[in-house]
């Protein structure tokens, strides 16, 4: 009792010497304590500068986190297909490795044919659909994946992919067992054993897998010859992947394929990155301008007020230059106050971006918005979030100095003879 | 300290024409006194004053002190002189409407990195002195005209300034706050033995300054 009392003694002491240090009028405090009070003299000015900053941070990080979400999904599209050169239907439209649309590749002859050919280890076939879970859902940016696999190749595609506990991958066996993402998992309450209606089909869970990965944890993975049942896709597949053989070169392996073959269409995987890339630096293009704009104009906000604020008490930076104040004391109270309000308006700006980033997400996907606030880190990157500090900041100090340089120059006897 | 003013002259230039605001001025300040410069509005008191009070440059003519001559001086020096030994009252009291009173005093002790502790300590006696410990936390605008001078005239003593260089003090006050203002002044230079030079157009304090000049158009005269 007594070691518990002297800790809560203790604990107050600090927490009152701390409150010292903090109200104290050393230089530093002094100079943010004057530069708060005289932001606060002009409330409704002050509100709504930072609220134009709130605005500015809001809409940047809202813009850019859902570029960098969507940038990176379209980027590990790839990862799936690492060190494999695909084969799809010569009218399909592909993202890195997944076709978005065109046409079936018909499985056993396909496969035969491409098997023939010189330089082929493995080919596997995949069918990938656009939809997955027991109903269908509008998706205007398709979230929701159906992969089939054949049992045996499981590996070779997802690799050493855990699952949550108690799971396990279908076997051979297997005739209604699937295994899903955790995301859809979660958003559908599903666990290890639930099972599910899919056109028709009981779809049992054998497994949730646990990876990071966007594609893969919005996915139900499934045996080929089970998902081609379910979607009707009867001996079809919509991509290929094939595996060469060591020192064989993808792009020449992919060459020959496209000769032999006249349906098809065979990429390697520099290939598949080099259709995305121009999409991908054209997307980054654009947001760099909408970022760049959108604080240009805060830094224009920032300047007006400053200098309104700086004419409005020139009489005040006069009489401190009067008092024998260093030159860089005006200076240092307009950056101070340009740079709080700055930080109040980062601070609120990215709490509010991160929360209209995580609103868009779920309104794009149909994802209960629930669900994306434990991710809420990897939406919006802590690293972004301190970049978009520092830029709104550097920006808000940036639109200081100019008037800055004003205050800093105004004489008493110059203020009196304009007062005059 | 002493200062001494050699042909000062100040000129402004106005549209195409040029005004001397202040011609050839010879003045010599050596001991604590006060000393009053009357003279009608826009006769150059104050251009005289801030010439005097190193704020301004002239356009020709000397000012010396303690025989320095301040053109040669950096504006770091003149900075530094402005802080440490001279204080300064203006007619509208210029004082921080964001920092309280007490705020306002420590100001200047804190631009020349005074302790804390001292700058408080001194702050407060300066305002018991001027009568106003009992209002050291309010702000300007919660003061009348009269304490708002009286504030103004303690932070110009923060420092312990060798001269006080004193704008119209009594411009904006009525005649008995005015009054007890040039008081005031007679104190700190009998007591504090500080130089206080004050421009001013009023009367009254013509009966408590020591000598008592005359600037008619820019020119300065000492009165009998």
């Amino acid at each position: 009792m007594g070691a518990l009392l002297s800790i809560l003694i203790y604990g107050r002491q600090c927490l009152n010497s701390f409150y010292a240090k903090l109200t104290s009028q050393g230089p530093q405090t002094r100079l943010l304590t004057f530069c708060f009070r005289n932001l606060f003299r002009r409330k409704i000015r002050t509100a709504l500068c930072i609220l134009g900053v709130v605005i500015a941070v809001t809409f940047v990080i809202a813009v850019g986190a859902t570029t960098m979400r969507y940038t990176a999904v379209l980027q590990e599209m790839n990862v799936l297909f690492n060190g494999q050169a695909i084969v799809v239907s010569k009218d399909a439209i592909i993202i890195q490795a997944i076709p978005i649309s065109g046409g079936m590749l018909p499985q056993n002859s396909t496969l035969e044919k491409i098997r023939s050919v010189q330089g082929v280890s493995e080919a596997i076939p995949v069918l990938f659909v656009t939809s997955a879970g027991p109903q269908p859902l509008a998706q205007p940016v398709p979230v929701n994946f159906t992969m089939g696999i054949p049992v045996e190749d499981w590996n070779l595609i997802l690799g050493p992919t855990p699952l949550r506990q108690n799971g396990r991958f279908p076997t051979n066996d297997s005739v209604n067992e699937v295994v899903a993402g955790a995301s859809i998992a979660d958003q559908y309450s599903w666990t290890v054993g639930t099972e599910m209606q899919v056109n028709g089909y009981t779809l049992r869970v054998s497994g949730i897998l646990d990876t990071k990965m966007a594609l893969l944890n919005r996915c139900v993975i499934m045996p080929l010859s089970l998902a081609q049942n379910v979607y009707n896709y009867p001996q079809s597949v919509n991509i290929i992947a094939v595996k060469p053989v060591q020192n064989m070169a993808q792009q020449n392996l992919t060459e020959t394929i496209k000769e032999k073959i006249d349906y098809v269409d065979a990429l390697t995987e520099t290939q598949r990155n080099d259709i995305i890339q121009p999409i991908l630096e054209q997307v980054q293009t654009w947001t760099v301008g909408i970022e760049a704009v959108t604080f240009i104009i805060s830094l224009i906000l920032v300047m007006t007020v400053t200098v309104m604020n700086v004419s409005e008490r020139r009489r005040d930076f006069a009489t401190l230059d009067a008092m024998g104040a260093p030159m860089s004391y005006a200076f240092r109270i307009v950056i101070v106050e340009t740079l709080l309000m700055g930080v109040l308006g980062g601070v609120i700006g990215i709490a509010f971006g991160s929360l209209t980033a995580i609103v868009l997400a779920s309104l794009y996907t149909n994802i209960p918005l629930a669900m994306f606030f434990p991710s809420i880190l990897e939406i919006v990157p802590p690293l972004y979030m301190l970049e978009i500090f520092a830029a709104v900041v550097s920006v808000c100090c940036g639109g200081g100095i100019i008037p800055a340089i004003n205050a800093m120059r105004m004489r008493i006897a110059e203020v009196l003879r304009a007062e005059y | 300290m002493k200062i001494r003013t050699v042909n000062l002259t100040r000129l402004f230039r106005v549209g195409s024409s040029e005004i001397a605001a202040v011609k050839a001025v010879n003045l010599e300040i050596n001991d604590p006194k006060l000393i009053a410069i009357m003279g009608p509005s826009g006769s150059g008191k104050s251009t005289l004053l801030n010439l005097i009070g190193l704020n301004d440059h002239p356009t020709s003519g000397e000012i010396f002190i303690d025989d320095a001559d301040t053109s040669q001086l950096s504006n770091r020096a003149r900075r530094k002189i402005r802080g440490t030994r001279m204080g300064f009252v203006f007619q509208t009291f210029n004082l921080f409407p964001t920092l309280n009173a007490l705020e306002n005093v420590e100001l200047p002790m804190a631009l020349i990195n005074e302790p804390q502790e001292e700058q408080k300590h001194r702050a407060m006696k300066l305002l018991e002195m001027m009568g106003l410990a009992h209002r050291h936390n309010h702000r300007p605008k919660q003061l009348s005209m009269g304490e708002m001078q009286r504030v103004a005239i303690a932070r110009a003593l923060a420092n312990k300034p060798e001269i006080i260089i004193a704008d119209e003090p009594t411009g904006e006050l009525d005649s008995k706050t005015a009054k007890d203002i040039i008081s005031l002044l007679q104190d700190i230079n009998k007591q504090q033995k500080t130089t206080v030079l004050v421009a001013t157009h009023d009367e009254r304090i013509i009966d408590a300054a020591d000598l008592v000049y005359t600037l008619q158009d820019g020119k300065l005269k000492l009165q009998n």
